[in-house]
């Protein structure tokens, strides 16, 4: 394994790392915009030439491969002045907007001027004038001018989605990126251009102009768009909530090899919306003849509790029906099981409705299934118990089942608003524990508002048995609360203790009691997940 | 004056014909090669014969083709550079439309020396008579079993083709040119991996300039030894083919030893300066090279003679101007030239060339200021030894070499406004 | 494939002897847009399309080749396309002044079209005629020593 030396510290590599890599794991960051670790190397932006040591000309490092006792410097004056004066010739034709460019506060060139060179500009010509607000697709925008052709988008779209939608087009300082004329994207990964960028040219329509970067929180969390769970951060913001009444700002990848490197799809990207959706349910509420009246939780458990006892007394635990929604966390969705079905003995729980797992698929990172956490709800027994869900809607039209009890699922969506109608208003009884408002909502006698994935801790395992961990960015709007607390709240109120005061809490059980999960820590599940030794695959 | 050796068959009537180039010997050398001679005997003999890329970087070309690996696998290939360019040069064009034989016959000894069965000649799109010339020759050279399968009973094969380009300067960088010969854009790419490892079609892949194949089958029919002689005395090397144009009395291309005083190829063969004017600058080797101030002119034209005065062979191409010359115009023509073939792939080239020229486009039309012959050095060292392909060099050199040299007639003309 | 847009037959015998050349199709780019570009004398979006269909590839990448190579020309030039070189070897002999006059001549400007489609003006870098400088390219033709003088013989002869 070769050994070499950057800036005065040996460092020892596989054969083939390249410099650029080499530094990486000294914590030496050298500055690049065309190299991006994902993407092959292109040696276009010059911005991260290095001097080895007996080689007269710069090497770029980001393609040059290290060799045993090699000297590499990569802060000298030779280095710096190459340096400035690519940032020099990258800034001439750069429009100076920062003020109102949304990559403002996390743009590469801003940092590297900021970081190396803080030139006074010598150019005193007129700049080249290119396509501002060009449309590429019903995602990104293009500004032309901003752009410092470092092809990462285009290959980006190349080398990973696999289409030639991006070019670029012309030759020498007109150069401009593009899609052909007419043909706008229509790739399902158009978000990762607007990350890939490492300037304000490429801009994501749904943050453009929506906030500053600077007045964002990031938190790790989970994609809940499908069950490849991709990694992410949230990033959020409650500052002008009032008038914005938006919260979550957007999702951006955070890198995973396990599960999708550093890229997600526009499903799955831009479906955090219903987080601060105006169907938003905040407050527990109680059908009162046609009317729907806000209560405090302790009433809404009081009632609650008391109908499903009554319900309980006149007939039997199999007058009682439960569709919990494989969107829940393993820890909402182990309550669920643990209280309903092991405490109340309700054998009628099941989550998957027809159709639950029956979405597109794209064959890279978007699954068909397109629930964050069906492998956690099969792990925890949320299925195969009773009869499937639709048995169990279908036994609540035959009157069969006189209560039903949804934890986070829409039954109309996969069945049509008319059955759920048919069905549900037959029921003596309907409880709708969830975030937002579905068409089930109508027939509900209760409605208990739960907290979104972003409003929460817990845990997800995905398609592959990777257990991943949301964390908590935002506390849950109105009153909702965690779909855990709500069960925990319902229970007690019934007579019954469970001992939980964190997620954490009920996650130390999970492991105790259910196969698969056994032995595994919640800190060790960690931002990058732990995959479960299951057994016959 | 020795006999000519590339330019023989210049005016002759239909020298461009199989027919002429056989009566003259043509095909000679092919047949000592592919019957007598191993290919690593071809390899040797050119090696011998210091035979030097005339394209401009002047690699040893037996040096070149021995780093192409025996066993690839890839097909190889070999690809002839003929996408003449370079401002001033106009020498491989005469011997593809005089002699496109001579450059097939080089082509197929080189690719049986180096175990090559496909050949291409990139010719840029604007030369139309050396494409037709040369496809022609192809065919006339299938047609006698000179190409295609089992060359002259040997059990060889080898196809060749035209490949024309559509205009863009950049194609003669030869990962340009292979990018352009695979139906793309013609931007260099990153080295390594080099064209003799991964090239043409990600094959092993030999890229050499027309007049240095061309010089092939001669240094095979009379051995390599005889060619280094050819070179001046001390200096060797062989004969170059030297394009003069510009103030001259008599331009055009001259075959000479390599190393010929670039005063003697002025005065003695192209007749010296119209007008009897005197000479203020002389660019040696293609619109890249340093320009040369008129007491730098007794320099050898040679690899070495010109890198030790700090300018290059180059092309070889000489372009002559007189003391009347507007050096201020002549640099923004040879500035707009580069900025115009930035293939806009590495940021250096790109910004850079089209920053220079907004400035000397600026100084010419009377608006220059006194800083803007630092701005343009500076930017010039911005360029210089730090783009991906030697196209930055070739912008800089000019810029350098112009203002450094002759700074103050930049000066008085800022000064004038 | 668009618009009933076809290659004539004889076309499409020489685009299958092109193609044959290389070990990919799409080699043969170049040497199809130079087809495309005589037989519909432009490469307009619907012969890239064609071309795109033809050899395989991306529209994409067809677009880049034809906008990255100066001799190929999206819309259609005069009955004559007249191409000088104003690059060094040429312009130390006068090419500028040519131009000057080229322009008062047919009243156009560098990169026009006359109205009534009989010229079209461009200005081209080195041609690699600097032996014989000034040059000009008009059609296929090079017309090499040009002088104000020539030019006029040159125009006048056309049709």
């Amino acid at each position: 394994m070769p050994t070499l030396v950057i800036d005065d510290q040996k460092v020892t590599v596989d054969p083939g790392t390249t410099i650029i890599q080499a530094a990486k794991k000294l914590d030496i960051t050298i500055p690049h915009y065309c190299y991006h670790p994902r993407l092959k190397s292109v040696d276009m932006c010059r911005m991260c030439l290095v001097e080895v040591k007996d080689i007269p000309k710069l090497q770029t490092a980001c393609s040059t491969q290290v060799r045993d006792n090699m000297v590499v410097f990569t802060n000298n004056q030779k280095v710096l002045d190459a340096r400035r004066s690519v940032l020099e010739f990258l800034l001439i034709n750069h429009p100076l907007d920062c003020p109102i460019c949304d990559k403002a506060g996390e743009c590469m060139l801003q940092d590297f001027y900021f970081q190396f060179s803080r030139h006074t500009s010598k150019f005193k010509e007129k700049k080249q004038k290119k396509h501002k607000v060009v449309n590429l697709g019903p995602k990104i925008v293009l500004d032309s001018e901003r752009c410092i052709l470092c092809a990462r988008c285009v290959r980006f779209l190349k080398e990973v989605v696999g289409t030639e939608e991006l070019g670029i087009f012309d030759r020498g300082d007109h150069s401009e990126i593009g899609i052909y004329p007419g043909r706008p994207l229509e790739n399902n990964y158009q978000g990762n251009l607007a990350d890939v960028c490492p300037v304000g040219a490429l801009t994501a329509k749904d943050f453009r102009f929506a906030c500053r970067s600077w007045f964002l929180c990031q938190e790790n969390s989970i994609c809940p768009g499908c069950s490849t769970g991709c990694n992410v951060l949230v990033h959020s913001s409650e500052r002008s909530y009032d008038k914005t009444l938006r919260r979550v700002y957007r999702l951006t990848p955070r890198d995973n090899d396990e599960v999708n490197q550093s890229w997600l799809c526009d499903v799955g990207r831009y479906g955090y919306h219903f987080v601060d959706d105006p169907d938003r349910l905040t407050a527990p509420s109680l059908k009162r003849g046609e009317e729907y009246v806000k209560v405090d939780w302790d009433t809404a458990f009081r009632e609650v509790a008391q109908r499903l006892r009554g319900i309980f007394e006149r007939y039997s635990p199999s007058s009682l029906g439960i569709i919990p929604s494989p969107q829940l966390t393993n820890e909402d969705l182990y309550m669920v099981k643990k209280f309903f079905n092991e405490t109340l003995c309700i054998t009628n729980i099941d989550f998957k409705l027809p159709g639950w797992n029956q979405g597109q698929g794209d064959g890279f990172l978007l699954k068909a299934d397109r629930n964050p956490n069906t492998m956690g709800a099969e792990l925890l027994g949320l299925s195969g118990i009773g009869p499937q869900a639709g048995e169990i809607i279908e036994k609540t039209r035959l009157g069969e089942i006189k209560a039903l009890y949804l934890v986070g699922s829409d039954p109309a969506r996969y069945l049509g608003e008319e059955k759920i109608a048919s069905a549900l208003s037959r029921a003596q009884l309907v409880v709708f524990q969830g975030s937002n408002y579905n068409y089930a909502c109508k027939f509900a006698h209760a409605i208990l508002p739960g907290a979104t994935f972003v409003e929460k801790e817990g845990t997800f395992t995905n398609a592959q048995a990777r257990v991943q961990k949301i964390n908590q960015a935002l506390r849950p709007l109105g009153e909702s609360l965690p779909d855990w607390k709500i069960i925990l709240g319902l229970a007690l109120t019934m007579g019954y203790y469970f001992p939980y005061k964190a997620a954490e809490d009920i996650f130390k059980d999970i492991a105790r009691e259910v196969t698969g999960f056994s032995g595994l820590d919640y800190k060790k599940v960690g931002d990058k997940g732990i995959k479960l030794a299951l057994s016959g695959g | 004056m020795p006999e000519l050796v590339l330019t023989k068959n210049v005016g002759k009537k239909d020298s461009h014909t199989l027919g002429i180039y056989e009566q003259g010997g043509g095909y000679q050398a092919l047949k000592k090669a592919l019957l007598e001679m191993k290919p690593e005997d071809v390899i040797k003999e050119v090696d011998k014969s210091g035979l030097r890329g005339r394209g401009g970087a002047g690699f040893p070309a037996g040096k070149k083709w021995s780093f192409i690996p025996k066993e690839a696998p890839k097909p190889k290939y070999l690809t002839v550079n003929a996408d003449e360019g370079e401002p001033g040069t106009f020498k491989d064009r005469v011997i593809m439309e005089n002699d496109p034989h001579m450059l097939v016959e080089g082509s197929i000894i080189t690719s049986y020396a180096i175990g090559i069965y496909q050949a291409y000649i990139y010719v840029r799109g604007e030369y139309t008579r050396s494409i037709s010339r040369l496809e022609d020759a192809i065919n006339e050279a299938y047609a006698r079993g000179y190409l295609g399968k089992n060359i002259l009973d040997t059990g060889y094969y080898l196809d060749m083709a035209v490949h024309p380009g559509a205009g863009a300067y950049i194609c003669g960088e030869e990962t340009a040119l292979l990018e352009s010969l695979e139906g793309k854009k013609g931007q260099p790419r990153m080295k390594p991996p080099f064209p003799a490892i991964v090239g043409l079609f990600q094959g092993p892949t030999v890229i050499n300039n027309v007049e240095t194949i061309a010089c092939v089958p001669h240094i095979i029919k009379n051995g390599g030894e005889w060619f280094n002689n050819l070179g001046a005395p001390g200096v060797g090397g062989g004969i170059k083919l030297f394009p003069v144009s510009g103030h001259v009395k008599k331009p055009g291309v001259y075959e000479l030893p390599v190393g010929t005083p670039l005063r003697e190829i002025i005065y003695n063969y192209a007749g010296g300066v119209r007008g009897d004017k005197k000479v203020k600058a002389v660019i040696p080797g293609g619109s890249s090279a340093p320009v040369l101030k008129v007491e730098e002119i007794d320099v050898k034209m040679d690899f070495n003679s010109l890198a030790a005065i700090g300018s290059m062979m180059g092309s070889g191409a000489i372009i002559v101007m007189d003391e009347d010359t507007d050096l201020v115009k002549t640099l923004r023509i040879l500035i707009k030239f580069y900025a115009h073939e930035s293939c806009g792939k590495c940021t250096p080239c790109r910004e850079g060339t089209g920053w220079m020229a907004k400035i000397i486009t600026r100084i010419e039309k009377g608006q220059g200021e006194s800083s803007d012959l630092d701005a343009l050095l500076d930017i010039a060292n911005g360029i210089r030894g730090r783009t991906l392909c030697p196209m930055g060099d070739a912008a800089a050199m000019p810029v350098q070499s112009f203002v450094t040299k002759f700074r103050g007639e930049f000066e008085d003309y800022i000064k004038r406004g | 494939m668009s618009k009933g847009l076809e290659f004539s037959k004889k076309t499409k015998e020489r685009l299958q002897a092109i193609v044959a050349k290389y070990p990919e199709k799409g080699a043969a780019l170049l040497p199809t847009l130079w087809l495309a570009q005589r037989e519909f004398s432009a490469i307009t979006p619907e012969v890239e399309e064609y071309v795109a269909g033809l050899l395989g590839l991306s529209l994409v990448r067809v677009h880049e080749a034809l906008s990255f190579y100066t001799m190929y020309t999206p819309q259609p030039l005069g009955k004559y396309h007249i191409q000088l070189c104003t690059n060094i070897s040429c312009s130390l002999l006068g090419a500028e002044e040519l131009l000057a006059y080229l322009k008062k001549r047919l009243n156009i400007e560098a990169g026009e079209t006359t109205p009534d489609k009989k010229f079209t003006l461009s200005t081209v870098e080195c041609l690699g005629y600097c032996g014989t400088a000034p040059v000009m390219r008009l059609n296929e033709t090079f017309y090499e020593n040009l002088t104000e003088n020539g030019i006029d013989q040159i125009l006048r002869k056309l049709p």
